[in-house]
């Protein structure tokens, strides 16, 4: 489906030595003098970019809870030795934009942009470079985990003994982003640029496998639009409620506002009352009452699955005055394809193709050249009726109209075949858990 | 664009598309489903042996088995409305990789014998079904149940199938109408629901555990966390959440209750042995339904007996799989191919093939399969609980819906208690003169 990210290839700034944070992770911390002082418990890391600097040590055992990795003078063989006397150890200043690499990175759930799946991260890969220990990559392989429970070197013997390659599988840290939560400290994810980058569609894909905290932090990292788009593509009404719950009200009504009407009235129909009323207000006017009005419909009729996104020119005007009225409603691609031609009190008269428009005189009256037998549907006309006349007359989308033949709204091709096919095939993803 | 007329009518909000009712039903879904997949082969035969070897004697264990259930489907269904995660996942960014690893080492063993156990249970009700086939009818049986719950979990849709399987369980009203026909004594049934009875002998003790065993089972706490952590519910509907558990743990035991009860007032009124190892427990077991059903008691209790195996075998090996590729960041997903999802595929294939190819080892003793699980899962909880208890409390996780006092003092005695249990199980194998015989 998706093209395979170049996995196993060691990142460019490597040396010849590969470092790990597990290699760290309880390893034996000893003073000047020898004697030992206490365990490694986690890293701190500075976010500096591209890679971050690890600046400090979290020990255990220790009177002193952290200390500055200045303090350390070397580092090998499972052993930290550092320039001071355990005595003399001071504590490490926090500083903002600071990471603790175990407990906040380790084993957390990350999105690899190549393979735009949710993988884990089993390991971090460091780096020495200019004197400075830097984090470079994440290992999401089955080498990592092996590593973490201390079996690498017997897999790399197995690996070994039948003749095959066992590579590690890295994401360069360059390609990740941590996004901060309300919920919970630090979630990793990628680089809000590529994320803006993707589909909507892929987007959303990612968005299934994260956990309503996670998602909604990927909402908050993108644009309105986008935001608007991949909500709409998320198919379940429920866990698109749950992502805009998660949001505060003023952004979740931004993304309702750049949604279609019909959609953000499904949406909002699925969620608590009170909170569908707040976003509402917090909605502009006109976005806000289109959608009010599709609220009002049952969800299985026309009515429900009209959107309010259609043109509608009045009857009197020439050719060339539609077209410029066409221009100033700056209609969505799905809705102008048709151009509804209606009276002072929005009685439905007639329809015109844009094509019919465009090649007509420019003087010439709408209501002279436009298409007067218009097929429309009723507001409480089954879906399956109205996937019926889409079907039977080729449309593209079909007008609604209520029992005075008033133009409310209009299906769309697309959101009938939505309805109509089997849910398995609708559905871009199942999930169970 | 257009505007038109104003809306008039109220605003028609609130899930009306779905009804109230609906609302209850779809959030009051995920501990009733829990609590009835918990009445699956190993249940309805640790229940069914419970009452026909004992009688009432055990009736009160269901009491305590409830007060258990109540703090851990409490928690994991919070720790899954307020993260949104599953179980394994919380372990695996709490915990680390070696903890985390062996954790889901002992849910595999586990799950893969509970497993084999509803195959068994798959086979048995076969073998029921059609006496006259003999040995033939599990080999053709349990084959088609291992393909049908394969392809109907993977490539058709498992919410729906669950759906069915759950509205079927009601053929376990027949317990139910059943012991009432039976004409127990109630004054007595009560009263030894809520006095408890011991027998300081092995038999005793063994049913006594895998009644335990049988109710509170490692797979229970993922599933249901998995489960409530896929509605998306909103920590705002905590409450209905947890109604739903206990409405499920009261599923759970009303129909054990039943069972114990139907078959006390049968088969240990009329002093039929019954003994797990030999090959006609089942047919005995099955004269529990007959004051109901009389001459189809047979063909009753192998119906019941085949959907609670069917609705388990379905969920256990997704559950189980869900958990690890969870726990190790692994693809998942059942739409996804082969090549997309290695391991998750294997995994989920290994646990039905093993599963049902043990299920049809020649002249397997059936009871006993279907019963041994119990004891495996019995003896894991002790080990669970305490994971189970660091999550809950962690305010990095669940922030102000970290456990609170009550729920950690009752825990800690739902702890204590499952250990003591552990411990004198333990005792009567190895030393096996101790309690007598």
């Amino acid at each position: 489906m998706f093209k395979e990210p170049s996995r196993g290839k060691v990142l460019p700034l490597l040396g010849t030595s590969v470092i790990f944070l597990s290699d760290f992770l309880n390893a034996e911390v000893v003073d000047v003098k020898q004697h030992r002082v206490g365990r490694v418990q986690d890293l701190i890391v500075l976010m500096t970019d591209p890679f971050p600097k690890v600046t400090g040590v979290i020990l255990k055992g220790t009177r002193v809870r952290s200390i500055d990795w200045s303090l350390v003078r070397s580092w090998d063989n499972k052993e930290l030795s550092l320039k001071v006397e355990g005595s003399q150890l001071q504590p490490h200043q926090r500083m903002e934009a600071e990471l603790w690499l175990s407990r906040q990175v380790l084993d957390k759930q990350i999105v690899d942009m190549d393979g735009r799946r949710v993988v884990r991260v089993n390991d971090l890969q460091l780096s020495q470079v200019d004197g400075n220990l830097l984090l470079v990559g994440v290992d999401i392989g089955a080498r990592g985990l092996m590593r973490r429970v201390g079996l690498e070197g017997l897999g790399r013997r197995v690996a070994a003994m039948l003749g095959l390659d066992w590579p590690h599988k890295l994401i360069s840290w360059e390609a990740v982003d941590p996004v901060k939560s309300d919920v919970s400290s630090v979630k990793l994810r990628i680089a809000h640029t590529k994320l803006a980058g993707m589909h909507p569609a892929d987007i959303a894909e990612i968005v299934h496998e994260l956990s309503p905290d996670d998602r909604s932090a990927v909402f908050a990292a993108l644009d309105d639009e986008k935001a608007a788009d991949t909500l709409e593509e998320i198919q379940e009404t429920g866990m698109q409620a749950s992502i805009l719950e998660r949001l505060d009200v003023e952004r979740a009504s931004d993304i309702l506002e750049a949604m279609k009407p019909d959609e953000a009235a499904d949406l909002l129909a699925d969620m608590p009352k009170e909170r569908a009323q707040l976003l509402l207000q917090k909605m502009e006017e006109d976005e806000a009452e289109d959608v009010e009005e599709l609220l009002a419909y049952r969800e299985d009729t026309a009515g429900g699955l009209m959107t309010t996104g259609y043109v509608a020119v009045l009857h009197t005007l020439t050719a060339a005055q539609a077209i410029d009225r066409l221009r100033e409603l700056e209609p969505d691609a799905e809705s102008v394809y048709y151009v509804y031609v209606i009276d002072e009190e929005e009685h439905l008269l007639g329809v015109l193709s844009l094509r019919d428009l465009i090649v007509a005189k420019p003087d010439t009256r709408i209501r002279d050249f436009m298409i007067e037998k218009v097929m429309s549907v009723p507001v409480d006309a089954s879906i399956r009726d109205v996937g019926a006349v889409i079907a039977k007359y080729n449309l593209l989308a079909v007008p609604v109209v209520d029992q005075h033949n008033r133009i409310q709204g209009i299906v769309t091709v697309d959101d009938v075949m939505d309805r109509v096919l089997p849910p398995r095939v609708a559905a871009r993803r199942r999930r169970i858990f | 664009m257009a505007r038109l007329g104003k809306l008039e009518q109220p605003l028609r909000f609130v899930r009306s598309r779905r009804g109230r009712l609906l609302v209850l039903i779809s959030v009051v879904g995920p501990g009733v489903i829990t609590g009835v997949t918990d009445d699956d082969a190993t249940g309805v035969t640790g229940y069914a042996l419970a009452g026909s070897q004992f009688g009432y004697d055990l009736l009160w264990v269901l009491v305590v088995t409830s007060i258990c259930l109540w703090p851990i489907m409490e928690m994991v269904a919070r720790m899954g409305v307020v993260t949104g995660k599953g179980l394994s996942d919380l372990m695996r960014e709490r915990f680390g990789v070696a903890p985390t690893l062996w954790a889901m080492l002992l849910l595999f063993i586990a799950n893969a014998a509970t497993t084999v156990a509803e195959f068994t249970g798959i086979a048995a009700a076969a073998q029921l079904l059609f006496p006259f086939a003999g040995d033939t009818a599990r080999y053709v049986a349990v084959p088609i149940a291992a393909v049908l719950v394969w392809v109907l979990v993977l490539r058709g849709n498992f919410r729906i199938v669950e759906r069915v399987l759950l509205v079927l369980s009601l053929v376990f009203v027949a317990y139910a109408i059943s012991a009432f026909m039976a004409h127990p004594p109630w004054g007595q049934v009560i009263r030894q629901t809520f006095i408890p009875t011991f027998h300081a002998n092995t038999g005793f003790i063994l049913i006594f555990i895998s009644v335990i065993g049988t109710t509170i089972t490692p797979w229970m706490s993922f599933f249901q966390q998995s489960n409530v952590a896929d509605k998306g519910l909103h920590p705002a509907d905590l409450g209905y959440e947890r109604a739903d558990t206990a409405i499920g743990i009261f599923m759970t035991q009303i129909i054990a209750f039943f069972i114990i009860v139907a078959c006390g007032a049968t088969i240990f009124a009329h002093h039929v042995a019954v003994n797990p190892s030999d090959p006609s427990a089942f047919s005995k077991i099955a004269l529990s339904l007959a004051p109901l059903a009389g001459q189809y008691a047979t063909l009753l209790f192998a119906l019941g007996l085949m959907n609670a195996s069917l609705m388990a075998a379905s969920v256990l090996p997704l559950t189980t799989t869900y958990a690890i590729t969870e726990a190790f960041g692994l693809e998942r997903g059942i739409d996804k191919s082969f090549r997309e999802a290695p391991a998750f595929l294997t995994i989920y294939t290994t646990l039905i093939v093993l599963g049902a190819a043990i299920a049809m080892f020649p002249g397997a003793p059936l009871a006993l399969i279907t019963n041994l699980p119990n004891i495996v899962n019995g003896l894991l909880l002790p080990l669970l609980l305490p994971l189970l208890l660091l999550l809950a409390n962690d305010r990095r996780i669940l922030g102000r819906y970290a456990n609170g006092l009550f729920t950690n003092v009752l825990s800690g005695a739902v702890f204590v208690f499952l250990t003591g249990v552990t411990v004198v199980f333990l005792a009567s194998i190895f030393f096996p003169g101790l309690f007598g015989s």
